[in-house]
């Protein structure tokens, strides 16, 4: 693997809750462009994989590197505490309950970021959310509070706060397994954009169909491992090992 | 009747006004410190630490469990006593501990240890998405206390807040008992002096009383303005 | 002087100042008890030519310190002697002791009336009605149906309120009665010695502590078919 090229690199990724070890050791790489996705049943531990990418799970040991910037885990701890802050702003983050912030309206929620962290000013931060709230197709609701949106919209919100951020990568914990099913399309139309557009995507997500069409490397975690990667093409029609192909028998 | 309560030589109605100026100076200085206090010990309560958290519970049961009057004695009397075993021991002058300080430390911490509470209970219903959601932005431990945490604890702790704040408005009447010259001290004065007390205390008593409906009304325009952007039960 | 001794010494007057708080709070909190069913009733269902005064009433106590009604009362009554006379009533109102204690019988009550009228309007409706549609008179709806209900989801907030009734029973020292603070005073005035407000403080724990324990059994014991079923 070319290094230089890579956004994301992950290595021996390990998580134990207790005595219960839920990741054994994930490498994981993303290249500018691509679009992962994490598949996996309940209890695999694709979202807590996902969650360790910035840090919101410390992982119990392994090595995440974005950018330039690059953390060590170690007994379940940071070396660095402020290079994972760091770490976490060159990493959007869209999460499957939204999150949104309720005390703050909807162009708020997206100017938070870029003002406070990313120390841009007021204006500057304004434009920019409108701009993106606008393509995300909320330019007539910035000034509401996320309560008084759908599930979808409050999504929609959510991607748009991540995108502030301008982010080498943007990770999606199951972003429309919250949502009604009538809503869940707007919300795969945006990231279908996002992934066109050559946005570096880490997905974990249940829409198979998303996954088969819209990414460009699929992998499938079974029991805390990777039991088959690849490209969606190969591992949706003829699966390499016996898990994944009853994973995917539902669906095919 | 009137001319009783009138401004100037005459009537009480400046030294009336000079007491409630003392009364809400005292409160709005035990304000700060109470607040302050309460978000110390809940912080304290909800640690990791089994030995803080038990410093905490001790704190706000004791406060909590004592007749406010009783506290109040204890630091006029305490700290007074402490402060004259150091003049002593260096040598100078025995002071007279101000009532003031006594009354705002006092009441500060009995209103730090109900507020402890009531914040507690509002840290513990945030939703930790949350803080998730700000951390995944990279924001740091403090900008996420300020930004996110304390304006929605704000609102779950306002409703309780807001009763400790009139509560904390009755209580600072116990203090014209260690001599301070507020609003019930200068009754008394006035009482004493008119032999008119039913008078007077009832006039206390309304003044007291407006404060409390003040107080109520600002902060029900409080709660109105936190409440932005929350969708109530059925609208 | 060490803390011990100074318990030593003290400790009939210490006990004697427990037992009047115990008497002032306590007599205070059932005498308000006895009071403050019926106002709820009015607060809540009563014409606006009562219930107007009851919550006036209530919203008058709850805004102002008990300590400016207890001057009111105690000191305030002094203004009024000769009329007092006439009626029998000034041997009443000279006592400290009972002018503190109508202090919080007045006090109390306001409270309970107020936490009452939460728990009458927890009562679901649909009990009324069922008890109604039997035939009930208002009376026994009001006994049998109503009011057990009320107070199950009162009880709680009534034990608070009989813990705050407890502290500020505190204010009587201040009109020279000698209660649990009272007798402290004056073990301080002799001592100058802090740790007669430690005692002081450690009694108040203990009292309050007794009857959080007591509030908690009583509940328990008073409903047991409820506990049972779990409260929601």
């Amino acid at each position: 693997m070319k290094e230089q090229e890579a956004v994301v690199i992950a290595e021996g990724i390990r998580k134990s809750f207790g005595a219960v070890e839920v990741l054994k050791g994930i490498d994981l790489t993303a290249h500018a462009h691509d679009v992962i996705s994490i598949l996996g049943s309940s209890g695999s531990g694709k979202s807590t994989f996902l969650r360790c990418l910035n840090a919101l799970e410390v992982p119990s040991a392994g090595r995440i590197h974005v950018h330039g910037e690059e953390v060590l885990f170690k007994d379940g701890r940071p070396a660095d505490r402020k290079a994972v802050e760091r770490l976490r702003q060159r990493l959007g983050m869209v999460f499957q309950q939204f999150n949104l912030w309720t005390h703050r309206s909807v162009i708020e929620n997206v100017m938070e970021g870029p003002i406070h962290v990313l120390g841009k000013g007021k204006k500057e931060a304004r434009e920019q959310a409108e701009h993106i709230l606008n393509r995300v197709g909320l330019s007539e609701r910035m000034d509401m509070y996320p309560s008084a949106l759908s599930g979808g919209q409050q999504q929609r919100v959510a991607i748009a706060r991540a995108l502030a951020m301008e982010p080498d990568a943007i990770l999606f914990d199951e972003p429309t397994s919250a949502l009604d099913p009538e809503l869940v399309g707007e919300v795969l139309k945006v990231m279908n954009e996002l992934a066109s557009e050559g946005r570096t995507m880490i997905i974990v997500t249940h829409e198979m169909a998303f996954a088969r069409d819209v990414s460009t490397d699929v992998i499938f975690l079974h029991q805390g491992e990777i039991a088959e990667r690849g490209a969606p093409e190969k591992m949706f029609s003829n699966p390499d090992t016996e898990v994944f192909a009853n994973f995917i028998s539902d669906f095919n | 009747m009137f001319d009783l309560f009138a401004y100037g030589d005459a009537g009480w109605g400046d030294e009336l006004l000079a007491g409630l100026g003392i009364t809400l100076q005292l409160a709005l200085l035990a304000l700060p410190l109470g607040l302050l206090l309460g978000f110390a010990f809940s912080t304290l309560s909800l640690a990791n630490s089994g030995s803080l958290r038990l410093v905490a519970r001790l704190y706000t049961t004791t406060m909590r469990g004592l007749p406010e009057i009783l506290t109040l004695f204890v630091i006029y009397n305490g700290v007074g006593v402490l402060l004259n075993l150091v003049m002593k021991s260096i040598g100078a002058d025995p002071v007279e501990f101000s009532p003031m300080l006594a009354g705002v430390i006092a009441l500060g911490m009995v209103f730090g240890a109900f507020a402890a509470e009531v914040l507690r209970g509002a840290f513990q219903s945030l939703d930790p998405g949350q803080t998730e959601a700000a951390q995944a932005i990279g924001m740091t431990p403090m900008q996420i206390f300020t930004r996110v945490k304390v304006p929605q604890v704000w609102r779950f702790a306002l409703p309780g807040l807001g009763n400790l704040w009139i509560n904390l408005l009755k209580d600072t009447a116990l203090v014209s008992v260690i001599a301070l010259d507020d609003l019930m001290r200068m009754t008394k004065v006035a009482a004493g002096f008119t032999k008119l007390p039913f008078n007077f205390y009832l006039a206390a008593c309304l003044i007291y009383w407006i404060l409390c409906l003040i107080s109520e009304a600002g902060l029900a325009k409080m709660e109105r303005h936190a409440n932005r952007g929350v969708r109530r039960a059925g609208s | 002087m060490n803390p011990i001794e100074l318990l030593i010494q003290y400790w009939p007057n210490y006990l004697e100042g427990l037992w009047v708080t115990v008497q002032l709070a306590g007599v205070g909190a059932i005498l308000a008890a006895f009071l403050a069913p019926m106002l709820a009733i009015v607060r809540l269902n009563g014409h606006p030519v009562f219930s107007i005064p009851v919550r006036i009433y209530v919203s008058f106590i709850r805004g102002t310190p008990m300590l400016a009604q207890l001057f009111l009362i105690y000191y305030g009554s002094g203004q009024f002697r000769p009329f007092l006379q006439e009626w029998g009533l000034w041997s009443f109102f000279r006592e400290p002791y009972n002018c503190a204690m109508l202090t919080f019988v007045i006090s109390s009550t306001a409270y309970q009336i107020e936490i009452l009228r939460g728990g009458l309007m927890g009562v679901p409706a649909g009990e009324v009605e069922a008890a109604k549609a039997v035939g009930m008179s208002p009376v026994s709806l009001y006994r049998r149906v109503i009011f057990p209900h009320a107070y199950r989801i009162a009880w709680p907030a009534l034990g608070n309120e009989v813990i705050l009734l407890i502290k500020a029973s505190a204010l009587a020292s201040v009109v020279t009665i000698f209660d649990l603070l009272g007798e402290t005073r004056l073990i301080f005035s002799k001592t100058f010695d802090l740790s007669a407000y430690l005692w002081a403080a450690l009694l108040y724990l203990a009292l309050t502590a007794v009857l959080v324990w007591g509030w908690r059994r009583a509940e328990i014991l008073l409903s047991p078919q409820f506990f049972k079923s779990g409260r929601t």
